[in-house]
Order: structure tokens, then C-alpha cells, then sequence
């Protein structure tokens, strides 16, 4: 899988692509917690070219979820093409992850929304 | 032909009938006439005695718009009945800026009730050139007209009224409140030497309309001053200090630097965040990362059923800065509200659950409302914390479905594989929403005891069991479930082996072919098709030596679907392969053939396409004309693009 990384303020941006199993999920932690170190906490996954996602690789999405929150920090997802969003809604993960249907929608959400 | 004076002087006469229609139809009649005598007529017919009437002449009469009219109008402003007046006030308004100029002259009017009726309606109409003579009705004779031209000029809002309403709050105290009234909605900051010294004023009326002035004028240099008005003893002067405040501070929309006092004004401000007012909510959230006192947040948080979406994810985000205090107050709320709010602060509380919150939120796994113990369920899976699986077991047990269906779901996330065994038992719930969380669990462990089971499944007595069990062993996609789709392929029932070969298709990792293969020759034409597919996407180019026999099938659709999958490859060198079927006996195949073509970009049968154009079958004539403007630009030398 491949990963890149885009870092705007206050939040970066993985652009993922490839399929999500239990070495690429593994990688991505890893990435994940190269940010923690440097106390990046709200982070953006793009799945528009992520192309297949199995059991590991929910478990590693899942996971970072987790530590995103200890760190008290966001993690978003946008662009889920139709099988992973597929995979998503039946493992009813569409439920506990923020999901967006595009990058801008999900950054739009981590400005602080301005009152009437 | 009658003169003009007769057909109006008629009019005028039917005016009088007792017959209403015979009244409408002279009242329509002189609203086509321009003469003066025929707006007096519509002018008369404002005092018939039928409503319709009044109103049809009103109506006419603000058309008008003319000077004559107003003038006429103007006397009515003196009727003895006050219908009638405001009837003519209503129609001066309504003509607007055409009536200012009588309005205007008429302000000399010896009865000063009249002077007071201009007055107000040269207020109600807005026009800045009444401003002059309304400053000169400050100085009126009459108490009511000097108020009335002080609240005119405020409705006006004409910077120039400033003077003349500062010189009438020191020279006549009756005028003091309107003229203050007027400052503040002219908003201008030259008032507020004169509105400041005003606070110290004890009436409380005036007070209170000052601050509320200083308070729309909206300059940030008032607010110390308005601070000091916090402490007031009378409350409703101190909270229209703090309105005012709030109302300056929204307007330069920045965080207040200003420490004020705000305990004091608790109820006040969560009552204007509940009733959704937006500069106290901006106001308040503004504060709370430095106000949350315990009292602030279990007043807040007994609000959030009040709060539109936006409104309370500000307020979830500022609880999970604030932390850990936050979210103990909200949990020890959650347990006492009603279920309304539960479910609003289940929803908070999902955004900062953690170990040390989770247990406090055990007793709503017997809340009587399933709602809260279905969105209780969630909260436990966002927790991440393995020991709420008891929990979770329970109300997985629960009598409604829904909280099932969320337990099970909520296992899932745990990823706890000790609980396959106990999610299997999901399967067998008669809900089939709780079945499908049941599935989404075991797809998320992916554990090979999950993958054993379901493979066991694929020849359970249950076909649904079975197809369950191909699709879920397909998404759980890990290497483990190549071998049982793999043996799926001889399964009974053709639709398992489609879908097992639909799993396969997606997996990266399917060494062994041969098994896909054999299902090229499938009885089953679905199974045959799915078998081209899969075979293209796991040997791209390498499948064809495979799939190509299936150009000869028996059955049309499966020599469709693999001249489509061919094309798909996006291959010139198959051209020879598929060209000959541009000539099948059957045009579905003849249009299969088409297409596939574009896709490899093949050049060299554009001379059969050209010749198809002229075919009778009309979808086939248009595939030619479609694949010809495609592939001749590739001929042109233009970058060939078969929109793959």
C-alpha cells in the first residue's frame, strides 16, 4: 500500500492507495505514530485508491481509531470507494468512524463552525 | 358624450347605494380615473360601511401613489373614529416617499393629535428627507408629538437626528426615553458621553433603555462601562448590561478579553442558549473553556436536548478539552435525565469515553428505554474497553432487537476472538439485522476459528446460513479463506459458488487456478460468467488462453459477458480473436463485439463499422457510429482513449 502525506494546519492528510491487510495496516500504524510523537493528533485518511480492505485491515483502522481518541484527537475518513464503503456498513463501522464524502467535507469539519 | 364632472358626480352618487356590488363597481370605476374628484370619491368610499369596500378603496388609493391622495388622506388623520385613521395612516405608508412632501406640510397642523399621526406615519415611512422637520418637532409645543418625533427619527436612522435628540434628552425630560430609544437604534457613537452619564440616572426605565442603546451602538470601548451594570441590584438592568455586552462582543465576533462577573447570570444564559438565541450561544461558548464551574456544566448539560447539531458538537468539543471533569459530570447527568437527554449526552459522552468513565454507565444497561440501552451498546464498543463484554453479552440477550443488534456490533469492534463462539450464536437470531451485526462481528476478528466456522457453515441445513457464509468468508479476505472458497466451487448450490468466486476475485493471493477454471464449464451460466471475471482480474492478459473457449459457448450471454471481459483487457492484439464476431448471426453479440473493439482500440476494423452504420437493427448502427467517432480519432493521430 502506498502512503502519503500531506500536513495542512492543524491536521494531516494520508492519502492511502492499494489494498489494506495486515502488513500494509501495520505500516499505516506505523505512520500513525510517527505523527503522536510530534503530537499530531487530527488525522485524515483518503481512501479514494484503497481498493480492498480485509479482517486486518479493519482491525488496523479500528485500532488507530482507538489511539486517535486516547490522544484525544480526530480521525477522519473520506472517498470510500463502493466496496470498502460496502465493507464498512456491513460491519456497521460506518457507525463509530467519522466518514465523509470527500477530503474537503472532512477538513471543513475540523474548522470551528461559525454561529448564525 | 357626458362631461367628466357628470360620469364622476354618478360615481360619487353610486357610492351611496345600499347595494354593495353596485358601491364595488364605482369604487373600481373611479380607481380608473386620474382626476382629483375621483381620488376624493376612493378617498370618501374609506369610511363605507362594509370592510370590502374600505379595503378595495385603500387599495386603489395606494396605487396611486399621488400627492392628491395623501393630501386628502392627510384630513382623515383627525377622524373622530380612530378605524379611519389608522386606515389613512395605514394608506400613507403604504403610498411611501410620494406623501412626505404633505405629509410634511402639514406638520403646522393646529390639532396636535394630527401633527402626532404625521409624525408616526413619517416614521413608519423611513424617508431621510422628513428628517429636518422632524428635528424641528422636538421642539413641538405638545409632549406627545416632541415623543413621537424622537421615535420617528429613531425609525429613521439618520446620523443627522444625533444633535437635535441629544439637545432633547437635556431639555425635556418627557423626551428623554424616546430620544435615548432613537440613539440606539440610529447607532451612532456620538451619543455616548450623553448615554454614559445617563447610567447614572436612578430611573430604571431610562437605565434600562440606555444600556440597551449603548448596547446597539456596539462599541467595544462601552463595555467596561456596562461591566460595572453587572453589579447592579435590579436584575434586569444588570441582564440588559449583560445583553448589551454580549451583543457588542458578537459584532466584533473575537473572544472577550473583558473578566466578567458571570455566575450571577447562569439561568439567563443557558436559558438564551435554549430558546436559541445565536449571540448569547456564540457568547457562552466563547466563555466555557474558561467558565466550567460545576454549576455551568450541569446547567449546560441539562440543556443539550435544547441544542441544534451544531450548537452541540461546540459544546461536545469544548467538554473534551475541558476533560476528564467534564466527562464526569457528564456521565453522573446522563444517569437521572430523562430519556430524551440520556440519548443527547450518550451522544456527548461518545466523544470522550474512556476506562475510567465507562462504569458509571453500567446501570443503563437496564434503562427502560431501548433507545439508550441500543446507544449504551455503542458507547461501550467506542470504548474500546474489553471488559464491558459482560455488558455487551447482556444486551445481546436483550428482548428488542435493535440493542442486540448494536451488542453484537459493538463486540465486533472489541475484537475480542474469545467471543466467536458466542457471536456465532448471533447468526441464529430470527432479526435479520441482528444476524447481519452478528456477520459484521465475525467479518472484523477474522480469526481462523471465525473463518473455520463459517466455512463449516457453507453446508449448514440453512441455505441463508450457507450464503452467509461464502459472503462473509469473501470480505473477511484474509489468506486463511482462499482454501475453503476455493471448495466452495463444488458446492450443491450455484449460487454459493458464484459468490465464492466472486470472493475470490477480489483476493491478491489465489495460487491455485485450475478450480476457477474448471468453472468456465459450469452448468450454471451465472457461475460461468463470474468465472471470466475472476479470472481476468487475478491473470489479467494470462486469462485469455483460458477464457476464450467460452467465445464458442451455448449460451449468448455467457459469449457476451467473455467478449466483454477480452475488451475490458483493453488489448489490440485480440482484435483477430474478437473481430469475427462482428459478424455473429445475432446483434447482441455483433454489439458485444463493438464495444470490446473500442476498448482495445483496434484500427483496423473501422471499415466494418463503417458498414455497420447502414445496419437496419438501430442499437447496433449507433454502437458502429459511437465506436467509429472513438476510434477515429485514434486514426487521426489523436491519443486514443477507449474511457477505460
Amino acid at each position: 500500500m502506498d502512503i502519503e502525506l500531506r500536513e495542512l494546519t492543524g491536521t494531516v492528510v494520508m492519502d492511502l492507495a492499494g489494498r489494506l491487510d495486515l502488513a500494509s495496516g501495520s505500516n499505516l500504524k506505523d505512520e500513525v505514530k510517527k505523527l503522536f510523537v510530534r503530537d499530531i493528533t487530527n488525522i485524515h485518511f483518503n481512501l479514494a485508491r484503497v481498493e480492498f480492505i480485509n479482517s486486518s485491515g479493519l482491525g488496523s483502522l479500528v485500532s488507530i481509531m482507538k489511539e486517535v481518541r486516547l490522544k484525544k484527537g480526530r480521525l477522519t475518513l473520506s472517498n470510500l470507494a463502493g466496496y470498502v464503503q460496502e465493507i464498512f456498513d456491513i460491519t456497521q463501522l460506518s457507525h463509530i468512524f467519522e466518514i465523509y464524502p470527500t477530503e474537503e467535507e472532512a477538513l471543513a469539519s475540523y474548522q470551528p463552525v461559525p454561529q448564525a | 358624450m357626458e362631461n367628466v364632472v357628470d360620469q364622476i358626480g354618478e360615481l360619487l352618487v353610486r357610492l351611496q347605494s345600499a347595494d354593495f356590488y353596485e358601491r364595488e363597481r364605482a369604487v373600481k370605476e373611479l380607481s380608473q380615473r386620474d382626476e382629483d374628484e375621483a381620488v376624493a370619491g376612493l378617498v370618501l368610499a374609506l369610511e363605507d360601511r362594509d370592510l370590502g369596500i374600505r379595503e378595495l378603496a385603500a387599495d386603489h388609493l395606494t396605487r396611486m401613489k399621488g400627492a392628491t391622495a395623501a393630501q386628502l388622506l392627510i384630513r382623515f388623520l383627525g377622524h373622530d373614529d380612530i378605524g379611519s385613521r389608522n386606515l389613512a395612516s395605514e394608506i400613507l405608508v403604504r403610498i411611501g416617499s410620494s406623501a412626505v412632501a404633505e405629509l410634511v406640510s402639514n406638520l403646522n397642523d393646529d390639532d396636535h393629535d394630527i401633527r402626532k399621526f404625521i409624525v408616526d406615519t413619517l416614521g413608519l415611512i423611513g424617508d431621510r428627507s422628513a428628517v429636518g422637520p422632524l428635528t424641528a418637532s422636538l421642539n413641538d409645543d405638545n409632549v406627545n408629538v416632541v415623543c413621537s418625533a424622537a421615535e420617528a427619527l429613531g425609525e429613521i436612522g439618520s446620523g443627522l437626528a444625533v444633535p437635535h435628540l441629544i439637545a432633547a434628552i437635556e431639555n425635556s425630560e418627557d423626551a428623554r426615553l424616546p430620544a435615548v430609544e432613537a440613539l440606539g437604534k440610529i447607532g451612532s457613537p456620538q451619543a455616548l458621553p450623553v448615554l454614559s452619564d445617563l447610567l447614572e440616572n436612578h430611573d430604571a426605565v431610562l437605565q434600562y433603555a440606555v444600556i440597551e442603546a449603548i448596547g446597539r451602538i456596539g462599541e467595544p470601548d462601552s463595555v467596561g462601562r456596562l461591566a460595572v451594570c453587572l453589579e447592579n441590584g435590579e436584575h434586569l438592568i444588570a441582564e440588559a448590561a449583560l445583553t448589551a455586552i454580549i451583543r457588542i462582543q458578537a459584532r466584533r465576533r473575537g473572544n472577550p478579553d473583558t473578566d466578567l462577573p458571570l455566575d450571577r447570570f447562569l439561568g439567563f444564559l443557558l436559558d438564551g442558549m435554549r430558546n436559541g438565541n445565536p449571540e448569547v450561544t456564540e457568547f457562552m461558548l466563547s466563555r466555557l473553556k474558561a467558565w466550567h464551574t460545576d454549576e455551568v456544566l450541569s446547567g449546560l448539560l441539562g440543556i443539550v436536548d435544547h441544542l441544534n447539531d451544531s450548537t452541540l458538537k461546540q459544546v461536545t468539543d469544548i467538554l473534551v478539552d475541558i476533560g476528564m471533569p467534564a466527562g464526569r459530570y457528564v456521565v453522573e447527568k446522563i444517569i437521572d435525565s430523562p430519556s430524551g437527554l440520556k440519548l443527547k449526552l450518550l451522544d456527548v459522552i461518545k466523544a470522550f469515553i474512556c476506562d475510567d468513565l465507562v462504569d458509571s454507565l453500567l446501570p443503563l444497561a437496564d434503562d427502560a428505554d431501548a433507545e439508550v440501552r441500543q446507544k449504551l451498546a455503542h458507547v461501550m464498543g467506542l470504548c474500546g474497553c474489553r471488559r464491558m463484554i459482560p455488558l455487551l453479552k447482556q444486551l445481546a440477550r436483550d428482548p428488542i432487537g435493535h440493542v442486540r443488534a448494536a451488542a453484537l456490533s459493538a463486540m465486533g469492534w472489541l475484537g475480542d476472538e474469545n467471543e466467536v463462539d458466542f457471536l456465532f450464536t448471533g447468526l441464529d437470531d430470527p432479526y435479520p439485522d441482528v444476524r447481519e451485526a452478528a456477520t459484521g462481528a465475525l467479518i472484523i476478528i477474522g480469526t481462523t476459528k471465525v473463518v473455520a466456522k463459517f466455512n463449516a457453515d457453507l453446508y449448514h441445513h440453512d441455505m441463508e446460513r450457507q450464503r452467509l457464509a461464502v459472503s462473509a468468508l469473501g470480505w473477511i479476505g484474509e489468506s486463511e479463506v482462499v482454501e475453503p472458497l476455493l471448495n466452495a466451487l463444488n458446492h450443491p448450490d450455484a449460487g454459493i459458488r458464484r459468490l465464492a468466486i466472486n470472493s475470490l476475485s477480489r483476493l491478491s493471493n489465489v495460487e491455485r487456478l485450475e478450480p476457477i477454471v474448471m468453472a468456465l464449464n459450469d452448468e450454471d451460466t451465472a457461475v460461468q460468467k463470474a468465472a471470466v471475471t475472476a479470472l481476468v482480474a487475478l491473470r489479467g492478459t494470462d486469462a485469455v488462453s483460458d477464457i476464450r473457449v467460452l467465445l464458442e459457448d451455448g449460451d449468448v450471454w455467457v459469449r457476451y459477458h467473455t467478449i466483454g471481459a477480452i475488451g475490458e483487457l483493453g488489448e489490440e492484439r485480440y482484435t483477430d480473436m474478437i473481430s469475427p464476431y462482428l459478424n455473429d448471426e445475432m446483434d447482441i453479440i455483433r454489439i458485444a463485439a463493438i464495444k470490446a473493439l473500442t476498448q482495445m482500440g483496434s484500427t483496423q476494423v473501422l471499415p466494418d463499422l463503417e458498414r455497420m452504420r447502414s445496419e437496419k437493427n438501430v442499437d447496433l448502427a449507433k454502437a458502429a457510429d459511437a465506436a467509429l467517432s472513438t476510434l477515429g480519432g485514434k486514426r487521426d493521430g489523436t491519443p486514443f482513449d477507449s474511457g477505460r
